[in-house]
């Protein structure tokens, strides 16, 4: 259990130290004052909601999944042990398979495309561009957005059989089939939607770009070096814990997409399952047909890949991060 | 005590009661201002939940007040969503143990619920719900391991929806539905469309529900499920099924596959393109016809499904439209059983809701309302007065499982119309999925 140190450190001025007691063989320094006591726990009190809340509300149902990942449980009867059953149950299931094929598609396209778009917006703007604070809240205004149902709507409108992109290649003489509703399309209309949500990473990475010092890009000048070079020279090397960063936080979170796949597929994952992503597919499965157990050993899975995922990019990070002291 | 002490300890006990508040809201009903005299003059709180439409929703409210009235110390909430919706929403609500106390069933999750417990015995509550005027051809369809779990709000069957404005406009004439063949349907759907350059589409895709499939494959003599739950049918069946609505892609009769797609994930009749006009014919439930026909503007017609007298015998089934059903965890299991009472028996109630739920299971009400129905509803009468002669038996009751059917039957659908899978692969996908769902 956590101590306390700011309530054990402030003992008050005037009263005597813990260790004056006649009492040799009890070297712990837990005699403490009355009033360093009643502080004690006041400070546990103040942390109690947050604490109830963490144990109650987090670490209780996340163990609490981890064993009902061992059952057969359908929601409405008791749980009942399977033990390694729902594991071994995933090897066979295709469309689990699908699901990952989907889910790794989507982070493997979007992420990079969407951090590269972030940084190349956030090196215009920063380079001085008149009005950057509305810009800035502009091309920020989608990260907002990005994850909320009106937009998924949106979307589904925008990229339907007669929504706005078919309109406008109607314009040009161009028709254009259903985006949302083919199978070979709908997932990019997902992954463009998860790239126009650039602006979260763009601003960290403009506060990364204003932390670069001037006068490397002034000695570089010096020295004759051409815009690239400055960027891909000192720009990139300086700005990769700000990559990393970015990498880490988007990967994760492209990992755990729901609310998009769920609104613009009508929560099917379709058309034909091509927007069946992991975690759409783990709620069909608990929700849907009543198997929470195995939509929890998903969960677990999902959990499992996600930590595998960031683990690997810690130990890669050790050979192309710079942190620069 | 300090000052600052003092301080801490008012601002200790503002968050504990911030906790104890929020903690309310999710928390029970106890610690109310009552004590625990339930069941005496104490207000009475019932959810009723059901799915549907915006005109749904407005009948089921007058019901509601009506029932409000007679019962002054029960409120009656109405929770409503759309059908692709419900299903979600009530697992999620039951598995929390926070189920509507009155939940409108179907028959595909009716056993699934029930034989999890989850529903309350209604033959316990005889005495509260008079069962005496309910239909005998759909009340056996509650009935679960020996006990009843749902009472059926009414009677439906699955019809070939049709705009004759839009035939008008096509230049084709309305078939005999009495003779009709799948042949024709197809036919005429393909000239439909063709006679309006494509600005009417002669039928939409129908690929999506079970329903029309188990009209054909008791044209052959086949059944969905048999008595025991398994599956019944040749795959062959199921496949010619779908070679059906390809030769109405292909053909022009339905749209293409992209359009498709979005209709079937079309929550509301409202937005279908029977509804906008845009589909001269379509299947659904006959208790939609009022819905579609507002939506339409236009008097829609109900015919016979194609090809009842082309195989070896009749395929039309009546249905119990939907299912009232109390939940087992319910506060108020006498209360709810009022309610299904009222909402099955009650003449205020039939006057209210009529034939949205199908025509109504109380035969003495249906009998009742038949003199002042307005045109749909007679329109919809008059259809299950018609397809008597061509409804053989009905069909067994859909096993566990079965309503993993609605997303299997979806999904595979879409792969036929893009191609991805052909009719016959399709079929065969749909048994392995079926049985690993209901086995």
């Amino acid at each position: 259990m956590t101590t306390v140190p700011t309530f054990s450190r402030g003992r008050a001025p005037g009263e005597p130290p813990p260790q004056a007691a006649p009492d040799p063989p009890a070297p712990r320094r837990n005699r403490r004052s009355p009033l360093a006591k009643r502080e004690g726990r006041v400070a546990y009190l103040f942390l109690a909601p947050w604490f109830i809340g963490m144990v109650v509300i987090t670490i209780g149902p996340i163990l609490g999944s981890l064993y009902l990942s061992f059952t057969e449980y359908s929601l409405l009867q008791p749980p009942e042990w399977l033990g390694l059953d729902n594991y071994r149950r995933m090897l066979d299931d295709e469309r689990l398979h699908t699901a990952l094929r989907v889910t790794f598609t989507y982070v493997f396209v979007s992420v990079p495309l969407q951090l590269a778009l972030a940084l190349a917006l956030a090196f215009f703007l920063d380079r001085g561009v008149r009005g950057l604070a509305l810009y800035r809240s502009i091309y920020y205004l989608p990260s907002l957005l990005g994850g909320s149902v009106a937009i998924a709507i949106l979307w589904r409108q925008i990229f339907g059989t007669e929504g706005l992109i078919n309109q406008l290649l109607g314009m040009v003489g161009i028709e254009g089939e259903g985006w949302v509703s083919h199978p070979d399309h709908a997932l990019s209309t997902l992954i463009v939607l998860n790239v126009w949500t650039f602006g979260a990473p763009m601003v960290i990475f403009l506060a990364g770009l204003r932390q670069i010092p001037t006068m490397y890009y002034e000695a570089a000048e010096v020295d004759g070096a051409g815009g690239f070079t400055k960027f891909w020279r000192i720009t990139i090397p300086l700005l990769t814990p700000i990559i990393f960063f970015n990498l880490v936080l988007q990967i994760i979170g492209s990992f755990q997409t729901f609310t998009q796949a769920f609104i613009v597929s009508g929560g099917t994952g379709g058309p034909a399952d091509s927007t069946l992503f992991y975690t759409l597919y783990t709620y069909q499965r608990g929700f849907g047909s009543f198997e929470m157990g195995y939509a929890s050993a998903l969960a677990w899975v999902l959990l499992v890949i996600i930590a595998g995922f960031t683990a690997v990019n810690f130990l890669a990070a050790k050979r192309w991060v710079h942190y620069g002291d | 005590m300090s000052g600052g002490q003092r301080r801490a300890w008012g601002a200790m006990a503002g968050v504990l009661a911030l906790a104890l508040v929020a903690g309310g809201c999710g928390g029970g009903d106890d610690g109310g201002d009552g004590g625990d005299a339930a069941g005496s003059d104490e207000q009475v709180t019932l959810r009723f939940a059901w799915w549907g439409s915006d005109e749904r929703r407005e009948l089921t409210e007058a019901a509601i007040a009506a029932f409000e009235e007679q019962h002054p110390d029960i409120d009656v909430q109405g929770e409503y969503i759309e059908w692709s919706g419900y299903w979600d929403r009530l697992a999620t609500q039951v598995a929390a143990g926070d189920a509507p106390d009155v939940i409108t069933q179907e028959e595909r999750f009716l056993r699934e619920y029930a034989g999890r417990g989850a529903l309350l015995d209604l033959s316990e509550y005889e005495d509260t719900i008079d069962m005496s005027q309910l239909d005998p051809l759909v009340t056996g369809s509650g009935e679960v391991d020996g006990g009843l779990y749902g009472l059926p709000t009414g009677v439906n069957a699955y019809a070939v929806y049709a705009n004759p404005q839009l035939f008008a406009q096509a230049g084709v004439e309305l078939p005999d539905d009495t003779t009709w063949t799948w042949d024709d349907y197809i036919r005429i759907a393909n000239e439909i469309t063709a006679a309006t350059g494509g600005e009417v589409f002669g039928a939409m895709d129908y690929g999506g529900n079970e329903a029309g499939f188990k009209i054909l494959a008791r044209q052959h003599g086949q059944e969905m499920y048999d008595a025991n739950g398994e599956l019944a049918f040749e795959p062959e069946t199921l496949a010619q099924w779908w070679e059906y609505s390809l030769q109405l892609r292909d053909g022009g009769g339905a749209p293409q596959a992209t359009m498709s797609a979005e209709q079937q994930d079309t929550g509301s009749p409202e937005q279908t393109l029977l509804g906008t006009n845009r589909a001269a014919m379509a299947w659904y439930w006959s208790n939609t016809l009022a819905a579609l026909s507002n939506a339409s503007g236009n008097e829609l017609v109900l015919l016979r499904p194609p090809g009842e007298h082309e195989r070896e015998r009749t395929g039309n089934y009546y249905k119990p439209a939907m299912h009232y059903s109390v939940s087992a965890r319910t506060e108020h299991p006498e209360e709810a059983a009022m309610l299904v009472d009222f909402l099955l028996n009650d003449p205020a109630a039939i006057d209210a809701i009529r034939s949205d739920r199908g025509l109504p299971a109380n035969l003495e009400q249906r009998e009742r309302i038949l003199q002042d129905l307005d045109e749909y509803q007679v329109a919809e009468a008059e259809y299950l007065a018609e397809i008597q002669e061509d409804v053989v038996d009905a069909p067994p009751a859909p096993p566990i499982g079965a309503g993993q059917v609605v997303d299997i039957i979806k999904r595979l659908n879409i792969e036929v119309l893009f191609d991805r899978l052909s009719p016959d692969e399709a079929a065969e996908q749909f048994i392995s999925e079926v049985e690993a769902a209901t086995g």
